[in-house]
């Protein structure tokens, strides 16, 4: 087993000729096929080994040459099954590419497989799919979070050296927190959402779980390239925040970060303990503190259940067994062969948010729920702004727990509040740094926290993230 | 029925005529090979997004220009939410909250020469779905028209009669074929109306339940769905009952219009703000840049002809309803060397639309060109021949496309203005109808009518009528 785990490590060995594309597509690929945690949905062997030679042959030059990685299964391949992690698309493969595959694999990443998530990125556990839920690798009772948990697995078992989720509310914070990985939510409009299967599109944003920031970094550059075909992607072209870390002399962290405490007292203990060390430690190294407080978050969860719903219930409308995917052939009339196809091709979660929706969004109820929630969306936006008039960042915890149990009972609304921390900056659109910290003294799991940058400050949040982690690690 | 006033208010769908459809690249050819231009947008398939299409957001301020709108600086797609096959998204997208263009007008003109305002509520853009086909026991989809571009133009309620919104749908029509932004053609579905129809007692200030007439393909059939439905709510009300609010459809071979669906469970679209759009901004820049490139409009032309080629206002209306029409006229009027534009008229109007609509041609692809129509006018105003001959001629300067001059060249039609050849045949002619010298003689003009027409049968329609008559005048010492 080779001894560096970043994608900026592998490419060094991957220049040096320490090892081939091939033998480190073979490693990664190992793990993959022996699928110890139930990560994949679907393996891309011998697609990954063609590229992976390909590259040999050709050469090293871009940092994402030869670098194996995994995609959730929300994410267009052209050729190659997609399933949304859905019985709807069980069978679906996709006519088209997705311009996030095509983004990185055009930076010469090596594609070994789709992992799975909670059904159509609905969900904070990762077990609401019927290809089963995925393992915690750190402990096996324990869940990696959701809904791209498995995205999050993949880098955590080494299959992947960096995985591409989805956050819609949370999604992929939440599992990086959970695996001890970092986590990126992009400013909204900064990657392309063209062949991501949308869940709720005003929040959705495609996001990468790595282990530094500086692979963070490699990843948005190759992710944030213009793309005509979504028309909310701001047309400001690709990043370059690698060479902003790689040339950074500065290491201060001369930072104002504003930090509503009340939402680290309302944490577990084992978390609030950790939470408050963190801020110790990065006073102690020039970052100053500012309270502030963002009254309108507490609505968060109510607002994004009403935005998100409503705008999944459309999205998803095109599930309807007529043009591709799951089709029930029991239906005697048109309405009836809707109605047992979306029955028995969504799961439960699924059909719960598409119900919500269409309630929220139903003639009488659309002013009182859907519009309010969108005035709502706006409140909160506005307290962020406040806070960033003062200040750089916004302190904030992901998540109040560690990861959770798998057979921990938790009614649905308890599961919604697992993303209270994380639903605030896709409401607001605003990029969120998920860093790990620490672990807890309760089960020695990860926990950690997340900056918040101001709207397109992506390449800042970046390399600062990179610079909180100099020091803390 | 003369209890009630009819109201009437309309909503036309127009496909555009841009280059590709309204989210994708994909060509616009609805009746091309089925299912064959489509792609992973118009498909609807999962992952995919939308991008607007510039050319038909130009369209629609044209369309909202030339109708004296008010353009919105900032629209809004929203998306409008409900199953159906040839909807393969689960909804279109259209302007629902706030469309491209609102507030306009057009002026129509009765048939007693009154002037009345339609206005228009608003005008927006959205998306056709494809096309579903039944059959017994199976339906067939064909996605080539999904995502192909359309305007709703919706009126307030503000006519009368079916007359009144024929009128309205041909200038409208013609205004969509000026612009050059649709075919607007009802027959083949590139423009659909629909209509919405209630009654109230004369006097009421308060509508009546309406309801609304779908996809009427012809203006034949507009105006028979709208005596029908007059007449079938009348009934309802005559008899104490209520009309109830529904979406009908009309029915070509009986007359009448059968129910589709009743709106009592309130269509629920579940509007939503489209959220894979931005919105639209228009600049007073773009606004100002259309309105200077604005082909002419019907009404501008019909006034430019009646100041410039000095016919009549019901002969400019006539040619300028069809745009086509109008070019022929102008082209055949900048051939011409004369004034004689009123003959030029005059043959578009009669003779020419008389082939043209016989043979459903194109007027622009027929054989008698301009060239030849001014050819033949001038041949006429020069005394060449007769405006006998040149009808005799006209077909088949039509069907073979050969020059009027060649033609009576060939022929020897050319008009006899011999007078001594002319006056044997008038002498002729006196002699052997004493009866009609007589009347003629008695002061019956008309008779002189008889004289020429006896010599133009002698002379196969040869003879100058004018030098004919003149000599019968002076043999008979008139």
């Amino acid at each position: 087993m080779s001894d560096f785990n970043t994608i900026y490590d592998s490419h060094l060995a991957l220049k040096d000729k320490k090892i081939s594309a091939t033998e480190l597509c073979n490693e990664y690929l190992k793990v993959a096929k022996e699928n110890p945690n139930n990560t994949f949905i679907t393996l891309t062997e011998d697609y990954a080994l063609n590229k992976a030679q390909e590259i040999d042959k050709s050469g090293i030059k871009n940092h994402l040459d030869g670098i194996p990685f995994s995609l959730k299964d929300l994410f267009i391949t052209k050729n190659i099954r997609t399933t949304a992690g859905s019985k709807m698309l069980y069978n679906y493969i996709p006519p088209y590419e997705g311009t996030t595959s095509s983004n990185l694999q055009n930076a010469g990443a090596v594609l070994v497989g789709k992992v799975g998530c909670d059904e159509f990125g609905m969900g904070s556990s990762n077990e609401n799919t019927p290809f089963g839920p995925v393992n915690l690798p750190l402990n096996k009772d324990y869940l990696p979070g959701g809904s791209s948990g498995a995205s999050a697995v993949s880098v955590l078992e080494k299959s992947s050296l960096f995985s591409i989720g989805t956050d819609t509310g949370g999604s992929v914070r939440l599992p990086a927190n959970f695996c001890g990985l970092f986590g990126y939510k992009p400013t909204y409009g900064r990657v392309s959402r063209y062949g991501q299967i949308a869940y709720a599109s005003s929040l959705d944003q495609a996001s990468p779980f790595a282990r530094t920031p500086l692979d963070i970094a490699i990843i948005m550059d190759a992710m944030t390239k213009n793309d005509e075909k979504d028309s909310t992607q701001a047309p400001i072209g690709a990043m370059s925040s690698t060479s902003k870390i790689l040339n950074n002399k500065d290491k201060s962290l001369s930072l104002v970060i504003g930090i509503d405490r009340s939402m680290i007292e309302n944490c577990r203990e084992d978390v609030r303990e950790n939470l408050n060390q963190s801020i110790k430690e990065l006073e102690k190294n020039g970052v100053k503190f500012k309270d502030i407080t963002l009254p309108h978050l507490k609505y968060s969860v109510a607002v994004y259940y009403v935005i998100a719903t409503s705008e999944a219930s459309s999205n998803l409308a095109r599930f309807d067994g007529v043009h591709f995917g799951f089709s029930s052939t029991e239906g005697h009339d048109l309405e009836n062969s809707y109605a047992l196809s979306r029955s028995l091709g969504f799961h439960e979660e699924v059909k719960r948010r598409v119900l919500l929706g269409t309630f929220c969004l139903s003639s009488g109820y659309s002013d009182e729920y859907y519009s309010h929630a969108c005035k709502v969306r706006r409140l909160i936006y506005d307290d962020f702004q406040k806070a960033f008039n003062e200040c750089d960042y916004v302190y904030s915890p992901v998540c109040a727990t560690t990861s959770f149990k798998k057979d921990e009972l938790m009614t649905p609304l308890q599961m919604y509040m697992n993303d209270l921390y994380t639903i605030p900056v896709n409401l607001a659109g605003l990029p969120s740094m998920a860093l790990p910290y620490g672990s807890s003294s309760l089960n020695s799991l990860p926990t950690g926290f997340q900056l918040i940058g101001n709207s397109f400050k992506d390449e800042e949040l970046i390399l600062d993230s990179h610079k909180i982690f100099e020091v803390l690690k | 029925m003369s209890k009630y006033e009819t109201v009437i208010g309309i909503e036309i769908h127009a496909q555009l005529n841009t280059n590709t459809k309204a989210w994708c690249n994909c060509e616009l050819k609805i009746n091309g090979f089925e299912n064959h231009y489509v792609c992973e947008v118009c498909s609807a398939q999962p992952g995919t997004l939308p991008v607007v299409n510039k050319q038909a957001i130009n369209y629609a301020l044209m369309l909202g220009i030339a109708t004296d709108c008010n353009i919105n600086k900032t629209s809004f797609y929203d998306r409008k939410n409900y199953f159906y096959p040839d909807l393969p998204k689960g909804y279109q997208i259209t302007q629902f909250h706030t469309p491209i263009c609102e507030d306009g007008a057009i002026e129509l003109v009765g048939e007693s020469g009154e002037k009345k305002k339609i206005r228009i509520e608003r005008i927006q853009l959205e998306e056709d779905t494809g096309k579903s086909t039944h059959y017994n026991d199976y339906s067939l989809i064909n996605l080539n028209r999904a995502g192909t571009p359309l305007v709703e133009i919706v009126t307030k309620p503000d006519f009368k009669t079916a007359k009144e919104v024929t009128n309205f749908l041909k200038k409208i029509q013609s205004i969509l074929v000026y612009l050059d932004v649709s075919k607007g053609n009802l027959q083949d579905g590139n423009m659909r109306c629909d209509v919405n129809l209630s009654l109230m007692p004369k006097g009421s200030d308060t509508f009546g339940t309406r309801t609304e007439v779908k996809n009427l393909n012809s203006f034949r059939s507009v105006e028979r769905a709208i005596e029908h439905e007059k007449l079938r709510q009348a009934d309802i009300l005559d008899k104490g009952e209520e009309v109830l609010q529904q979406t009908l459809l009309f029915d070509v071979d009986t007359g009448a219009t059968r129910v589709l669906r009743t709106k009592s469970d309130a269509d629920d679209y579940r509007y939503i703000p489209e959220p894979d759009l931005l919105a639209i901004s228009v600049s007073e820049e773009n606004i100002e840049k259309l309105k200077n490139e604005l082909p002419e409009l019907p009404t501008d032309k019909v006034n430019r002809f009646i100041k410039e080629f000095k016919i009549p206002k019901y002969d400019a209306e006539v040619i300028c309803s069809e745009k086509k029409l109008a070019k022929y006229f102008e082209k055949a009027c900048s051939l011409h060397n004369g004034n004689a534009y009123k003959k030029i008229s005059n043959w578009v109007m009669v003779e020419l639309l008389k082939l043209v609509n016989e043979a459903k041609a194109d007027v622009e692809k027929i054989k008698l060109t301009p060239k030849h129509l001014v050819e033949l006018v001038e041949l006429i105003e020069s005394g060449k021949i007769s405006g006998k001959i040149a009808k005799d001629i006209f077909v088949e300067v039509y069907d073979t496309g050969k020059l009027p001059g060649e033609i009576v060249k060939e022929k020897g039609l050319e008009q006899n203005s011999d007078s001594s050849e002319i006056e044997e045949i008038v002498k002729e002619i006196i002699g052997a109808h004493p009866k009609e010298v007589e009347e003629l003689k008695s002061g019956r003009d008309r008779v002189m009518g008889f004289f020429v027409g006896q010599v133009m049968k002698k002379t196969q329609g040869k003879a100058n009528p004018k030098i004919t008559s003149d000599l019968v005048k002076k043999l008979l010492g008139l």
